[in-house]
């Protein structure tokens, strides 16, 4: 029916009002997060998501933050989420104790072993350069990867069907691989093509 | 293949999207097919396959970047919940997924819709919630309400509802799909409503009302879903006594996780959550089915400003909206189609009853809302079979658009008459309701309504536009309406006394007082001619034409015209009634003009007594006749006395209104006119300060009001010696009040000859002449060119003799003995011919005249002068 309903990428839109929005999220995210913390130990496994959902319901709450919907606010959030956790990576890295976050280690048989902080902030690099190019997939990767939610809600949130979702996870991740493949070689996402 | 660059990828991208969807056999002849058009393109996406495969090998970036528990899920596909089996999921909202099942146990066929908890919330808050939608829907139960079949938790620990499966669309897309006419709407939105009152009847409120929570089943039976957020309304709360029944208090649940686009203004700024919550969100679904638009228009984009339309922002009336020129007009062509109609008809049929309850439903005020849910399924009833609806904010605009039906459309009137009522009858609230805010200046109504009925007028309809042609004005179209409506409602000298009463109202609000009168005293012979000598209407036009007299400075016409609708409305409805009181203020307000604040006094007295007793102490009318009584004290000099009154004011102001509306800051502009009357000029600053403070956050920076309290404050600055700050207030005061309210008004004159004094203060007397002269001219402007005079200044003459004397002294300044000497001499006639001394005018005069002399060496005048003085 009418569009104004479905006024799309509402938050994004508006990079003065993101910016602010960006802060207070990422201090929302942080504070949820450290409360996490010093319950298990960590934010790890379903830690991430409750956060997101928690921080949902404690925004929405606040004057001046509403979001236009659930998933809407998710997708935003986990763009946050993931400045969250490669930020706490590197802190970590630098300070050389405890952070916010678990990472897991996928088997050393794997080339990029997200234990390696280095390809996490890798792929939060080629994650950005991908947001300018095709913001679609960096939302689905930022949701999937940084902050764990299946295809299917995925899917649900975005009102698509599960297979365009996995599509674009496919789509999304293969440039994040050829661009990070490209790096070692000293040449950026945007270097001039090479004849 | 070299690294990518955006425009690469761009170019690639919808080719992977294809390649991917394709089994991997297919890939070389897709690959072969793109290659004999493009080897370039085709070698790229060789090499693009290559590393998927790759990527796939190694594994990249599979599972999460975090531990264990942010792996996918598991899929619940065919998992067994007490007797049903989990067959797909069908929707995911932020407590958890929704998944079709099956009957599994064998006893009965049948599909279900299985809601779970999201696993992150179980052990929380949300569990609670999850918990509570069980036993709220166990409670109601009814046909258009998709009911609970089972609750439980599964083995693992998931809890779990069973609900009635329903194989259905939302109903704004059932709706446009099935391209249902207004009527078939109402119908449909009559049985939501029917669900809701079910629901209230049980004490529960849904609070999440919304298209995707209403789905119309396959065989068109509406569905009530999603009671995931709706609370218990408790027994025992306090009953809110100032709502009506049905309504109780309810504590709001901190954070509750609503729809904003949905959301009543109380649901954003943390009030009671009540029933009223969805009569207003009911309002919302009525206004989205039948103008496919949502209430809050653009202001949706964003959520600052969706925020603000709630909580602020009255809507567009529904029928404006069908035919609103923001709109991409495809769209709302579009729209009418799904309706079977036009946006012009759409308009038409959606304007009058439907246009009211829609407003009446989406009140800012959950206080002024539909009371019930069944109280507004019963006026959309009576709409359905063209009855007179029974809730109505405004009678009186109610009987003109119910007269323009029965009438008008009888005589079979073109479009562009029909328009012309409708953005009177606006017009006409907003006139009812200014009347009641006197306390509120009016100086830039004129200019705000001339605006607001171009739009109604130029958005309204396109035919009307094409009508009138180029050249389009306001009072073109009113002349050629009022034109029109005459010679149509010829012989029906009812419809004429009301039509021309409406238009008089108007005219009249464009300054335009001659022809006002003249449709005004009409509008009078015909209603003498039909109600005889005494009937509510009559009283009106005489009220209307009084006040419109006395605005013409007619002032002993005025009076007997408002005498006259005062007995008439006396015997009607006896001493005590609001309209009793209305006239009476205004009847005040005409000897207060005439500088009679004895007659004017207990006139103000009586029409505030009226209204605290008819309306109570703590109505917005009352507080304006507070505010009148202060005024009349306040000019005879009884500052105590009307500073006490104006308290009152202004806690009633604040009550009612609020601490930042332009009442509430006219108050404290009031008090600080009081305290400058008491030399009190810290105070005065301090209040005019606030007041403008206030103003310029809730009126703007730009906005009239602004320019009076700047004229104020340069009192005070003048006073305390401040020259410079009070020249520059007046500065900022004159920006503002020329360009909205034109160089012939009378503040501008005020604000004029009140930086001549600062410059004279300064001792630029060059400088002062020119403004002096400029003031004087416009002083003199006769009141028909110049609206609004008598609001403007109260005992507006005398001022006429001070601006002479002023004029004289710079002229003194400037040397032009001769002219100074003529000047003050006629400055202090004027000041003697006037009824009431004005003393302090008269002694400054004087002393001018001294200092006149002085200088010009004229000793013995001086000297007689002086005598003067001193005695």
């Amino acid at each position: 029916m009418n569009t104004t309903l479905e006024a799309p990428g509402a938050v994004v839109d508006e990079p003065v009002v993101a910016d602010g929005l960006f802060n207070t999220l990422y201090a929302e995210l942080h504070r949820l997060a450290r409360r996490e913390v010093h319950r298990r130990g960590s934010v790890s496994g379903l830690g991430v998501t409750t956060v997101l959902h928690e921080a949902y319901l404690s925004m929405s709450g606040t004057e001046g933050t509403v979001f236009v919907d659930h998933a809407r606010f998710l997708a935003y959030a986990a763009r946050v989420m993931r400045g969250l956790i490669i930020d706490d990576v590197r802190r970590r890295r630098s300070a050389k104790r405890g952070g916010l976050f678990a990472l897991t280690a996928l088997g050393t048989d794997h080339a990029y072993s997200v234990a390696n902080p280095e390809a996490l902030t890798q792929i939060g690099d080629a994650l950005d350069e991908l947001a300018t190019v095709e913001p679609d997939l960096a939302e689905i990767v930022d949701l999937k990867f940084f902050c764990g939610f299946s295809f299917i809600e995925i899917a649900a949130m975005r009102g698509v069907s599960e297979r365009t979702i996995q599509r674009n996870w496919e789509k999304g991740r293969l440039y994040l691989h050829h661009a990070i493949a490209a790096q070692p070689a000293a040449m950026g996402i945007h270097a001039v093509t090479q004849p | 293949m070299p690294s990518l660059n955006p425009d690469r990828w761009r170019a690639l991208s919808p080719y992977l999207d294809e390649a991917l969807e394709l089994p991997t056999a297919d890939r070389a002849a897709w690959l072969a097919s793109v290659g004999a058009r493009d080897a370039d393109l085709a070698a790229d996406l060789r090499a693009m396959l290559v590393e998927q495969d790759l990527v796939h090998e190694s594994g990249f970036m599979e599972g999460a970047a975090l531990a264990p528990g942010l792996a996918p899920m598991p899929s619940l596909e065919g998992q067994v919940l007490g007797a049903y089996r989990l067959v797909s999921p069908i929707g995911q909202g932020g407590m958890g997924s929704v998944w079709l099942a099956e009957r599994c146990d064998g006893r009965f066929e049948g599909r279900a819709a299985v809601k779970l908890l999201n696993t992150a919330l179980i052990g929380r808050a949300g569990e609670e919630r999850f918990t509570r939608e069980g036993t709220i829907l166990a409670r109601v139960r009814h046909p258009r309400i998709a009911h609970l079949i089972d609750a439980g938790v599964s083995p693992t620990g998931q809890p779990y509802l069973v609900l009635e499966y329903v194989d259905g669309q939302r109903i704004d897309q059932y709706c446009d799909e099935h391209a249902l006419g207004v009527d078939a709407r109402l119908r449909l939105f009559l049985d939501v409503l029917e669900a809701v009152a079910h629901a209230h009847a049980n004490l529960v409120v849904h609070r999440d009302i919304k298209p995707a929570n209403v789905l119309v089943s396959v065989d068109g039976q509406v569905k009530l879903l999603d009671f995931g957020i709706a609370k218990l309304i408790e027994r025992n709360a306090e009953w809110d006594a100032t709502s009506s029944a049905g309504q109780s208090a309810l504590t709001r649940e901190g954070g509750a996780a609503l729809t904003p686009e949905f959301a009543a203004p109380e649901q954003l700024s943390g009030g009671d959550v009540t029933t009223a919550t969805d009569v207003y969100a009911l309002g919302v679904l009525l206004y989205v089915l039948l103008s496919g638009q949502h209430p809050a228009g653009r202001a949706l984009h964003t959520p600052a400003t969706l925020i603000r339309a709630i909580v602020e922002t009255d809507p567009p009336r529904v029928s404006d909206a069908v035919v609103s020129q923001d709109e991409p007009q495809e769209a709302l062509a579009h729209h009418a189609t799904q309706c079977r109609t036009t946006p012009g008809r759409l308009s038409r049929a959606l304007r009058g009853d439907l246009d009211t309850i829609v407003a009446k439903a989406l009140k800012k005020d959950a206080s002024e809302r539909y009371a019930s849910v069944t109280a507004m399924a019963d006026d959309l009833g009576r709409s359905l079979r063209h009855e007179p609806i029974g809730a109505l904010p405004d009678t009186l605009r109610y009987r003109t658009v119910r007269f323009v039906q029965r009438h008008v459309r009888g005589v079979a009137a073109s479009v562009a008459v029909v328009v012309l009522i409708v953005g009177m009858t606006a017009i006409y609230t907003i006139r009812l309701s200014a009347e009641r805010d006197r306390a509120q200046k009016e100086a830039a109504k004129a200019a705000r309504i001339s605006e607001a009925l171009t739009g109604l007028l130029t958005g309204a309809d396109p035919i009307a536009n094409r009508a009138t042609g180029e050249g389009l004005t306001v009072r073109g179209l009113l002349d050629a309406g009022a034109a029109q409506m005459q010679k149509e409602l010829e012989g029906q000298p009812e419809a004429q006394a009301e039509i021309l009463t409406v238009m008089g109202r108007l005219y009249r609000r464009f300054g335009a007082f001659d022809k006002a009168q003249a449709l005004l005293e009409q509008a009078l012979a015909s209603g003498r001619a039909v109600y005889g000598t005494e009937h509510p209407r009559l009283a009106l036009t005489l009220n209307d034409l009084g006040a419109l007299l006395a605005e013409k400075g007619a002032y002993a016409t005025a009076g007997s015209s408002l005498e006259e609708a005062l007995s008439m409305r006396r015997r009607i409805h006896g001493p005590e009634h609001r309209d009793v009181a209305v006239t009476l203020a205004e009847l005040g307000r005409v000897y207060q003009d005439q500088g009679l604040n004895a007659r004017a006094e207990p006139l103000h007295r009586e029409a505030l007594a009226i209204r605290r007793k008819v309306l109570g102490e703590d109505d917005r009318e009352t507080a304006v006749s507070l505010s009148d009584v202060a005024s009349v004290l306040r000019l005879n000099g009884d500052l105590s006395g009307a500073e006490s009154f104006l308290r009152q004011c202004l806690e009633l102001n604040r009550k009612t209104r609020g601490d930042d509306h332009p009442n509430t800051a006219m108050t404290l502009h009031d008090l600080g006119l009081v305290a400058a009357g008491r030399a009190d000029f810290a105070s005065a600053e301090s209040l005019f300060q606030q007041a403008m403070d206030i103003q310029r956050k809730s009126l703007g920076d730009k906005h009239p009001v602004v320019a009076t309290s700047l004229n104020s404050l340069s009192h005070v600055w003048l006073a305390q010696g401040k020259h410079a700050a009070a020249a520059s207030a007046l500065r900022e005061a004159l920006d503002i009040a020329v360009p909205v309210l034109g160089g012939d008004h009378q503040l501008v004159a005020i604000y004029t000859i009140n930086l001549a004094s600062v410059y004279l203060a300064r001792r630029e007397p060059a400088a002062a002449e020119a403004l002096l002269r400029e003031g004087l001219r416009i002083r003199a402007l006769s009141p028909e060119v110049v609206p609004n005079r008598r609001r403007i200044l109260s005992e507006d003459d005398w001022s006429v003799g001070a601006t002479k004397s002023l004029l004289g002294a710079a002229l003194t300044g400037l040397g032009r003995y001769d002219e100074a000497e003529a000047v003050l001499l006629e400055a202090r006639r004027d000041l003697e011919a006037m009824p009431a001394p004005r003393k302090p005018e008269m002694k400054a005069t004087i002393a001018r005249l001294v200092q006149l002399y002085d200088a010009w060496g004229k000793p013995d005048k001086a000297a007689a002068h002086r005598a003067q003085l001193a005695s």
